[in-house]
């Protein structure tokens, strides 16, 4: 048999547009495996000349799944560059609504992008394997993952005015105060979204053993882990500092002030795709390879830090003796974890009196002439860096987007599955499914790291030992 | 009879913003058991606030390279399967009915455009708002 080259293109369920690429050897074997991205980004270009304020409103229109991580982000960038602290409410309230965010986006990705393939398994045929067969036989899943999204969704709107593009968030604090009608509407949700995330994680974890496979093989190997973490260590989305870990748990790095990132990170690019590949700066690319999102966040900490979410990470903990949960099918798991912990930590914030207070901004002029930005996305780790005049003009950015450094080990994993199930003689679709799932483990967010135009849909090429396409299949 | 009106889009995008201009016009009259919304896409959660009413009223901007400013009414079929942050016309119909045995009549206006920079001709851009916005109202 000749060498040849699978192509899957654009991959489904996930947010944006990419295709992957396998490369067959002679035998039918898989010799290599990448995702490339092929959308193209241009913020960083496109922000220069244009006044900071602006920043959050901007960069925000990056995503419309996730522009709240991004005005958080650019909002402590800009708190940066003014060299203010915003008042203890703003911080408060800056909190709550990232954790919405977060709870709305891992559900959308739980309940909706890859419970198919929970429920019907990864062999199922493609026209049993998606939302709407999920809504006919399964329409209480489908309902919950509605219900929790509309539960962050909820929130964004009542604290930040609109749910997607919310420009409540300001450098120095946010617009306006919550008021105590808000509060209590919030916290009037919380035992439904409670609810509906212990029943998903009962489900969830009940229905591991039907996996075995694919937790071995998805995305299973020594990596590095990246994630904020607070004072004591334990899980933190929105200020913090930076910890890497090695994949025996060994702490490489900690304590580290987000705004010296470049000192620890180091930006390749390739020439097969518009994503950038970042790297833990002292090991080099690709050595430096490490993850982020749900999976690096709960590696990286010693705790959640609140009750629920405390008693399922000490389960997540033993998976692997305590040791860093390698296996990025656990994503999933870790995903669930976040949201109950999301869910705990936006009561208690509501519940603390200070979060009612007035006193939501600090004002200053520019006192810096660069200013960085990190918080945790649904993702991973986002990095927002800008460089301004005296008037506040921009004149450098710098975007590390949470899906960016997941790229490396996406790669890697894509690989790893394709050698473990796509055989060349015989390519199925369910291997081919698999080659996808894997990348929806890291529940990409391409279309933040570019602009998506049209709808994501599939596309599977075969190439032959010369890289020439000799086979291409359409997926949708 | 309940009704809402959904207008989407996105009004920092040229000629995308159709269906939010609409809405915008719409709310200047008091039309009766009548829900207004503006939106920058439709999302699952939407299907919460859609279900209580008898019909839906859609409006927006539809891409198209010919036939630019012409108003059409049609429900293409396209990527049924797909779901996203945001979702289509008949996903989220299909949500409606599938989980919330909710089957209202529904409309669509659309405005076909490929301008999505700015807004190209505004005096046919305005005159297909005015144009919608008479008709729903008179509905």
């Amino acid at each position: 048999m000749e060498k040849k080259k699978i192509v899957i293109s654009p991959v489904t369920r996930i947010e944006g547009h990419a295709k992957i690429t396998i490369d067959l050897n002679e035998q039918g074997g898989v010799d290599d495996a990448r995702i490339h991205v092929t959308q193209y980004r241009g913020f960083e270009k496109m922000c220069e000349g244009r006044p900071y304020t602006e920043m959050p409103a901007l960069t925000a229109r990056t995503c419309g799944i996730c522009p709240v991580s991004h005005v958080i982000s650019s909002t402590k960038a800009c708190d940066n560059l003014l060299a203010v602290r915003p008042p203890k409410a703003a911080r408060n309230l800056r909190r709550i609504i990232n954790l919405a965010q977060i709870i709305q986006s891992h559900a959308l990705n739980f309940y909706h992008l890859s419970s198919p393939d929970f429920v019907y398994g990864f062999d199922a045929a493609p026209e049993d394997r998606n939302i709407f067969k999920l809504m006919q036989t399964n329409p209480d899943m489908a309902k919950d993952g509605i219900n929790l999204r509309a539960f962050g969704q909820k929130i964004i709107e009542e604290l930040g005015g609109k749910r997607i593009h919310p420009t409540w968030i300001v450098p120095g604090g946010v617009s306006h105060p919550i008021t105590s009608e808000q509060k209590e509407k919030i916290l009037a949700q919380i035992p439904q979204a409670m609810e509906i995330a212990q029943k998903t994680l009962k489900y969830f974890v009940s229905n591991l053993h039907r996996f075995q496979k694919e937790i071995d093989n998805f995305a299973s190997f020594p990596s590095l882990f990246m994630g904020l973490v607070n004072k004591k260590g334990k899980l933190e989305h929105y200020d913090g500092f930076l910890r890497f870990i090695d994949s025996e748990g060994n702490v490489l790095e900690d304590g580290v002030d987000p705004i010296f990132y470049k000192d620890y990170i180091g930006e390749a690019v390739e020439k097969d795709s518009y994503l950038k590949s970042p790297y833990y700066k002292p090991l080099g690319y690709e050595r430096g390879m490490y993850r982020v999102g749900p999976l690096a966040r709960l590696n990286v900490a010693n705790a959640c830090g609140t009750p629920m979410a405390d008693k399922e990470f000490e389960r997540f903990k033993n998976l692997n003796d305590g040791k860093p949960v390698l296996n990025s099918f656990y994503y999933h798991y870790a995903r669930i974890i976040e949201i109950i912990y999301g869910i705990e930590r936006i009561e208690e914030l509501l519940k603390e009196p200070e979060t009612l207070s007035d006193n939501i901004r600090s004002h200053a002029s520019i006192n810096r002439d660069k200013g960085v930005g990190c918080s945790e996305a649904p993702r991973g780790t986002l990095f927002h860096d800008y460089e301004v005049t005296n008037d506040g003009i921009i004149t450098g950015v710098n975007l590390i987007i949470a899906t960016g450094n997941n790229n490396l080990a996406m790669n890697a994993g894509v690989k790893q599955v394709a050698q473990a199930f796509v055989d060349g003689n015989n390519i199925t679709d369910g291997a081919l499914n698999r080659v996808e799932a894997v990348i929806r483990c890291f529940d990409p967010c391409l279309s933040c790291s570019t602009h998506a135009t049209g709808i994501v849909t599939s596309r599977i090429e075969v190439r032959d030992h010369n890289k020439q396409i000799v086979d291409v299949m359409h997926r949708s | 009879m309940r009704r809402v009106i959904v207008g989407f889009g996105n009004d920092l995008r040229g000629e995308d913003g159709f269906g939010i201009e609409v809405v915008k016009q719409l709310q200047k009259y008091p039309l009766k058991n009548t829900k207004l919304i503006r939106t920058f896409q439709l999302t699952p959660e939407l299907a919460l606030e859609l279900q209580e009413f008898d019909e839906i009223i859609f409006v927006d901007a539809a891409h198209s390279d010919t036939n630019h400013y012409t108003l059409a009414c049609n429900l293409e079929k396209t990527n049924q399967n797909t779901i996203s942050h945001h979702i289509s016309i008949e996903m989220i119909l299909s949500i409606l009915n599938s989980l919330y045995d909710s089957f209202p009549i529904f409309q669509v206006y659309s405005m076909l455009t490929n301008s999505y920079d700015i807004v190209k001709n505004q005096e046919k851009y305005n005159e297909n708002i005015i144009k919608t916005v008479k008709y729903i109202k008179n509905l």
